[in-house]
């Protein structure tokens, strides 16, 4: 036997090449939607902090500025910019939460007499730039993607007007043209065209006067937050950081006093939804295996059913005295 | 006619009378009914062709909370469920063997193509940038991990090539015979061809919208919280495509039986049984996977909790478990009335189904109000008006519906505009035809 591989060796030396082959061709790449996706390292971020914003509003103006955006001056009778949500002419808005306990309406309550924390605060809301965004996963022709330091961006030319980033983003950030022929689906972008191509941050943050939103790396922004918690501790909602982990992760990160669902922030959990949305197709979908076995066991029947019915048809044409029809 | 007729107590004959589609050659064309629903149709689609040149805010009441109206939710997400006939019925009888429902494949054909193409162009009029859609011919700009791609090239390839080519022998037979000997010489030349790839393209008709079927489902994955939890769950694509087959069930054998009540044909016992069988399997198949992803997710209490979309829940179920339990029975299956009656139930539980997650079990946390406006109303009727008006004609000049074999002699309906001709129907007996051995059919279409 020496020298001459049997039956079984032969077979474990062939697993074991192949195993090597596959292995070495194959891309070991990482899972494409993980669960809890993790921030690459030159992620960039926006940290807003709820309880320095003094809704000074110089932000919007900035961002409307910087992305050649008119007024949206519906509301102020078409004096100035005065947007309800962001909107189609909005990427960038600070909104204002007041308690409806504390403040009724016509009634001026003392702020020591409303509980602490619970009076008012302000939201800044722009697109959230997941690290896995629904919006891209869902896009179908890669108009919305996720590009350079995770800014996510959207291509004009791609873009089919299907709205489905809309249905997506639990965020309710994509907004849609519905005024215009050629609408546009409009976002924050990061400013990635109009300033950090050009070496600028974003111009909400460069503007911004109380330092209440600041651009940084994700990671240093991340510390620079939790350092501000444990600093002051029961200051900040929960001691925690919104946009950490919600949605799988954003790439904008909130601090605030106040609840984070009270100021519009909805409470999501950790798993990305783009790994919820494709965990199972993504296996049956993979190099189109599932459609192609679908259509081998198919056509093993049908071929089999076909070629029966070919075999009686002029037996039954003769008896009925009528053609087959299809 | 037909020497062994018996009626039941409803006043329809229950023998075997389905042999091949023949053509409704004794009624009007134009029918008040018919100009009805061409008004609609031409209202409809003349306001389409306005839109092309308009912004969709001013013809729908759409806003960004409700990025999408009616056209999308019902026209295409909840209407190609019932036009899924073809999958349904083609499934069983080309992979299960279901020889007997052959002799309906074309009904269900037909209507599957109109509801397939009409909700198509309802989506084409309803996506804001249609003429990016070129990039479908660019495979490199794919998502491929995107069900709206899925469905946005599958859709389409579907109704153009697979539900196409399955109904082009309506259109070949009825050239066979009215058309020029040269014609004939012709077809009788393509005909075997088109055998031969026929059981091809049945594969692609049966992978093809198990793929976009299932994916309409998987669409709504991606929307997350905004959908009530109820109807939020891994299982909606399989859950969806399984809707589709009981829609599609459902709506052919609704429609086999108002056609043939409203054109005076008799019915065929044992194909509707067989239709009424496998639609309570489909319901029970449909419930059992609900139940099971109910009690998987631990959303019982909140299936029973009667507020108001629990009462939905329990609405849309309910309206799929009675037709799954009363046509077990064979004396329903076997009573066209209550058929009918079973039938229309499991359509608007199976409709129902596919309709709430996108609209009124759609809450996003910035929720504004969506109710469609009367312009897109009046669309979306356009479309299943044009659809109802193409089923109408196509019944009428080509060999659709099911019925007795003696009553037809190959003779069509002439085209004409307005005033048809009645048509001269040659009265030539089988029993004659097959004495003098006229295989006058080699084309078999």
């Amino acid at each position: 036997m020496n020298g001459i591989l049997n039956r079984r060796q032969a077979l474990k030396v062939m697993a074991g090449f192949g195993g090597t082959m596959a292995a070495a061709v194959l891309p070991a790449k990482a899972e494409e939607h993980p669960a809890h996706p993790v921030a690459p390292p030159d992620a960039i971020a926006m940290l807003y902090d709820s309880t320095i914003c003094t809704g000074c509003k110089a932000c919007m103006p900035a961002c409307n500025e910087a992305n050649g955006l008119p007024a949206d001056s519906l509301m102020s009778g078409g004096i100035w910019d005065m947007p309800t949500d962001l909107n189609s002419k909005t990427k960038n808005i600070i909104e204002l939460y007041q308690d409806p306990n504390a403040w009724k309406a016509g009634e001026h309550v003392p702020k020591d007499v409303a509980p602490e924390g619970s009076d008012f605060a302000y939201v800044k809301r722009q697109c959230m730039h997941c690290l896995d965004p629904a919006c891209v996963t869902g896009c179908p022709f890669g108009a919305l993607k996720k590009g350079e330091w995770g800014a996510v961006t959207w291509n004009s030319s791609l873009c089919i007007g299907c709205r489905y980033c809309e249905v997506a983003c639990p965020f309710e950030v994509p907004k849609f043209e519905w005024n215009n022929w050629n609408p546009k689906v409009v976002k924050c972008e990061f400013c990635f065209d109009q300033r950090l191509k050009k070496n600028m941050e974003p111009a909400c943050t460069a503007v911004c006067p109380t330092g209440a939103v600041v651009f940084g790396k994700r990671t240093d922004l991340l510390a620079k937050a939790k350092d501000r918690i444990s600093a002051s501790p029961d200051k900040y909602f929960e001691d925690r950081v919104y946009g950490e982990h919600e949605a799988g992760g954003t790439q904008v990160l909130y601090l605030s006093r106040v609840a984070f669902d009270k100021l519009g922030l909805p409470k999501l959990s950790s798993t990305s939804l783009g790994h919820y949305g494709t965990k199972v197709t993504s296996v049956i979908y993979k190099w189109l295996s599932g459609p192609i076995l679908a259509a081998a066991v198919l056509g093993f029947a049908i071929r089999r059913n076909w070629d029966r019915h070919e075999a009686e048809r002029p037996e039954r044409e003769k008896e009925t005295g009528f053609p087959d029809q299809l | 006619m037909s020497n062994q007729q018996t009626a039941d107590t409803t006043g329809t004959t229950l023998i075997n009378h389905w042999q091949r589609g023949v053509p409704v050659s004794h009624e009007r064309v134009f029918t008040p009914t018919l100009l009805f629903f061409s008004a609609i149709a031409a209202i409809g689609l003349a306001m389409a062709g306005v839109r092309l040149f308009s912004p969709l805010g001013a013809f729908s009441s759409m806003n960004d909370a409700y990025a999408w109206g009616i056209w999308k939710t019902f026209n295409v997400m909840t209407l190609t469920a019932l036009g899924s006939g073809p999958l349904a019925l083609g499934i069983a009888a080309w992979v299960f063997n279901r020889q007997k429902l052959h002799v309906v494949m074309r009904t269900a054909l037909v209507s599957g193509f109109l509801f397939y193409s009409t909700g198509l162009i309802a989506l084409g009029f309803d996506v804001g940038r249609p003429w990016n859609f070129y990039n479908a011919a660019f495979p490199w700009t794919w998502n491929m991990e995107s069900a709206m791609l899925e469905i946005s090239i599958c859709m389409p390839l579907y109704c153009a090539l697979f539900l196409s080519f399955e109904v082009l022998p309506l259109f070949l037979e009825r050239f066979y015979y009215t058309g020029s000997e040269r014609m004939r010489v012709l077809l009788r030349r393509v005909a075997p061809y088109i055998r031969r790839i026929y059981p091809f393209f049945l594969i692609g008709a049966y992978v093809i919208p198990l793929m976009h079927q299932s994916s309409l489902g998987g669409l709504l994955l991606l929307a997350g919280t905004k959908i009530n939890p109820l109807w939020q769950s891994p299982a909606m694509p399989l859950l969806y495509l399984l809707a589709a087959g009981l829609c599609g069930l459902a709506f052919v054998i609704l429609l086999l039986l108002t056609c043939c009540f409203r054109y005076s044909r008799s019915l065929d016992v044992d194909v509707l049984t067989e239709l009424g069988n496998l639609l309570s399997c489909a319901c029970f198949l449909f419930l059992g996977v609900r139940v099971v992803d109910i009690l998987w997710r631990g959303q019982l209490h909140a299936a029973f909790a009667f507020d108001s979309m629990s009462i939905l829940f329990l609405i849309e179920n309910t309206l799929i478990a009675i037709p799954a339990i009363a046509l077990r029975s064979k004396a329903m299956r076997e009573t066209p009335r209550k058929l009918f009656n079973m039938a229309a139930l499991a359509c608007v539980g199976g409709t129902l189904y596919r309709f709430i997650p996108t609209t009124i079990a759609y809450a996003p946390a910035r929720s504004t109000s969506y109710f469609p406006s009367v312009p897109e109303l009046l669309m979306a009727a356009g479309y299943i008006s044009l659809g109802i008006v193409a089923f109408s004609l196509a019944v009428k000049y080509f060999a659709v519906l099911p019925g007795d074999d003696r009553d037809w002699n190959h003779v069509f309906r002439p085209i004409g505009w307005l005033r048809a001709k009645k048509p001269v129907v040659e009265v030539k007996s089988v029993a004659v035809a097959k004495s003098e051995g006229t295989t006058a059919w080699p084309a078999s279409l």
